[in-house]
């Protein structure tokens, strides 16, 4: 047996033999070829050619249909840099005049091109060698002849293993009972892991060198929920895991039969349960759930990966149609909150230097310098209102001052006049309202609440700016803790100079969908949570059964408490050490 | 053959999308087109090559058009460039 961890990207657990996904070598040595066959060469890179164009065809109308227009519009560079002059005279050169074979010729071309783009010092250009590189792969496959053999020859449930997986090789998975996967590159966040989520695959990425250790047939199992690749486990593991995954299943089906039931407590207590929606991942089993709203939309990823920041109408269609899935139930927009970990390619002068980028110009800090950015995502959000008939809320993030909210507020007046002054109303009143994350917000929340109209707890930053830990450095990231007494006391203070205004509170980090978390912070007063769709329906269970007056009085007894150990046992009363 | 100076105006530079706008109206047209950068000449029908240029706001370029429909193209590409290809910013 062994064990390599990995990243988990889609939960789940996929038991099965592992299947390897054949790789064109990417590093060939120069292959010559006869005088009397640069002829059939130059044939063979020009049907190349031909049958990577009409791939990328077809899975740039698939990803238009299937997940919207981001991916689609990367096929489009590819189909470009496949019809590039350069690509395709450098090549025929090499064949023509040094007796290349096509594999070999357009392998050097793409190094050479890929150099050029090495030297660039701009990370948006610069980062074009990936996709040549990609448009290459594409191009050797085909010379390779097609992978369609591979796939008409699986014949049984099987996890695949990938050093990389395409886009368009994810998409095609499941008809090819392909139940898991696992490689080697990628992140929580590639277009890969997001395609996996929506397909409800389960997937590991990351590994490193999964690609290497597992062989054909071996038998393997992909732990999606916590990011682990087991090969050939032994048989205690293997029916730990067997037990695992029939749990999953039922835990799932049982949890189904409390979609329709209110979101109180066990003594009477209505929590407003809302989810944290995101366009990329929707799925029929996210729409099935019945929610009191969208708690938290993250706009950042319509401004990662792309060469510039989406216009107007882009925004529009996106919230339009995101809107449209609430009815008439509230729907909470976040201004896009860049910087820190979440850095866009374009070129933005206010990034460059930022030694310590989650103390730097993120979120509204950024928006108040760029105010281009701001209004064009503001006029979006408008406009979404004018058009339905759900409350849309929108929250800024990073706030940390006063003058800070009255700016977006002003900009926000002025583009409502302009509407007015053509004749164009939200259909409901637009709210405004924060993101309660960094210390002094908190702390001298008093003096900022009147500017706005509620506010939002973001319980990851809080934390992190709190107990001054940076989640992402091995070094201290186990110092980063839920339980602090200074978390609880912050979030008590919060709550309490909100409800003095009558403001409502909601909290949309990791905290709300914790379940050893949620007594507390459901005893703290919280009256909105917001959880992404796959932890719905496991919080709503976990509510109902929990008892508010005991909540309550635990979270009183932890604003007392002087140390975290103090606090977890207040919150794992029953804890069995031995587990 | 005509040469023209360009300047460049859209904030973001000659990113994925104005190059691909370039490319697009410079193949529209039979002439050879040539876009440069201090020392660095490419073909304005390569998107490789224009986004080799990896030309930024306010840079200046050199463009050469030579050929029978020469002076339809640098007027097309000049009006790309002064559109700011219809960005907003």
């Amino acid at each position: 047996m062994f064990v390599m961890k990995g990243i988990a990207a889609s939960p789940g657990v996929a038991i099965g033999p592992a299947l390897l996904l054949p790789t064109s070598d990417f590093a060939i040595s120069n292959q010559y070829v006869e005088a009397t066959q640069v002829k059939q060469e130059i044939v063979k890179f020009q049907q190349a050619l031909t049958k990577a164009l009409q791939d990328l065809d077809a899975s740039e109308q698939k990803l238009r249909q299937s997940i919207g227009p981001e991916y689609a519009n990367l096929m489009s560079m590819h189909k470009m840099i496949l019809q590039d002059p350069m690509l395709k005279d450098a090549t025929l050169s090499k064949i023509k005049n040094e007796h290349l074979s096509a594999q070999s010729a357009i392998f050097l071309t793409l190094k050479d091109l890929a150099g050029v783009f090495d030297k660039i010092e701009d990370k948006f250009f610069k980062e074009r060698r990936n996709d040549i590189f990609d448009v290459g792969k594409r191009l050797i496959n085909h010379l390779d002849g097609d992978k369609s053999s591979f796939w008409q020859s699986i014949r049984q449930p099987s996890v695949l293993i990938a050093r990389d997986l395409y886009p368009s090789d994810t998409l095609r998975l499941p008809e090819h009972q392909i139940i898991g996967f696992c490689t080697d590159f990628g992140g929580k966040t590639s277009h890969t892991a997001i395609l996996a989520q929506s397909l409800r695959l389960c997937a590991v990425v990351g590994l490193s060198n999964a690609y290497r250790q597992v062989q054909n047939g071996d038998t393997v199992i992909a732990d999606g929920e916590n990011g682990l690749l087991i090969i050939n486990p032994d048989r205690y593991t293997l029916s730990k895991y067997k037990k695992i995954q029939r749990e999953l299943k039922r835990t799932e089906s049982l949890l189904k039969t409390i979609n329709h039931l209110p979101t109180v407590t066990a003594d009477g207590r209505a929590i407003k349960l809302m989810v944290n929606f995101d366009p990329r991942t929707d799925s029929k089993e996210n729409k099935k759930l019945i929610t009191d709203g969208l708690g938290l939309l993250r706009t950042e990823y319509l401004f990662m990966n792309v060469p510039q920041p989406p216009t107007e109408e882009e925004q529009y269609q996106t919230y339009l149609a995101t809107a449209k899935k609430f009815d008439m139930r509230p729907v909470t927009i976040r201004l896009a909150d860049l910087g820190a970990d979440k850095q866009p390619d374009f070129p933005l002068d206010e990034f460059d230097k930022d030694e310590n980028p989650f103390m730097g110009c993120r979120g509204i800090r950024l928006f108040l310098k760029v105010p281009e950015l701001m209004y064009t995502q503001l006029r979006a959000i408008v406009r979404t209102a004018c058009e339905v008939p759900a409350q849309i809320k929108i929250m800024v993030p990073m706030v940390s001052s006063l003058e800070e909210m009255r700016h977006v507020r002003a900009a926000l007046n002025e583009i409502l006049a302009e509407f007015e002054a053509n004749g164009k109303k939200p259909i409901n009143k637009i709210a405004l309202g924060a993101m309660i994350e960094v210390p002094s917000a908190a702390i001298a929340l008093d003096g900022m609440i009147s500017e706005m109209d509620f506010i939002s707890i973001g319980t990851n930053d809080l934390i992190q700016y709190l107990v001054a830990v940076d989640r992402i450095n091995p070094e201290v990231a186990h110092m980063y803790d839920p339980c602090h007494p200074a978390v609880v006391r912050t979030l008590h203070q919060i709550i309490q100079t909100a409800h003095q205004r009558h403001k409502s509170v909601s909290i949309c980090g990791e905290m709300a969908s914790d379940e050893k978390m949620i007594p507390m912070v459901l005893g703290l007063g919280t009256d909105v949570l917001s959880v992404p769709p796959r932890m719905f329906l496991r919080v709503k269970n976990r509510i109902r059964n929990l008892n508010f007056e005991a909540c309550a009085d635990m979270a009183q007894a932890a604003l007392l408490a002087g140390n975290s150990e103090d606090i977890r046992k207040l919150i794992e009363p029953n804890t069995d050490e031995d587990s | 053959m005509i040469t023209q100076e360009i300047k460049i105006t859209n904030r973001l530079g000659l990113h994925a999308r104005p190059a691909a706008m370039l490319v697009q109206t410079a193949s529209n047209f039979s002439c050879e087109i040539k876009i440069s950068k201090e020392a660095v000449q490419v073909n304005a029908k390569s998107i490789m090559g224009v986004l080799m240029l990896a030309a930024e706001y306010g840079s200046s370029l050199q463009l050469q058009c030579n050929g029978p429909d020469e002076v339809q193209a640098a007027q097309a590409i000049v009006a790309l460039f002064e559109n700011k290809f219809n960005e907003d910013y």
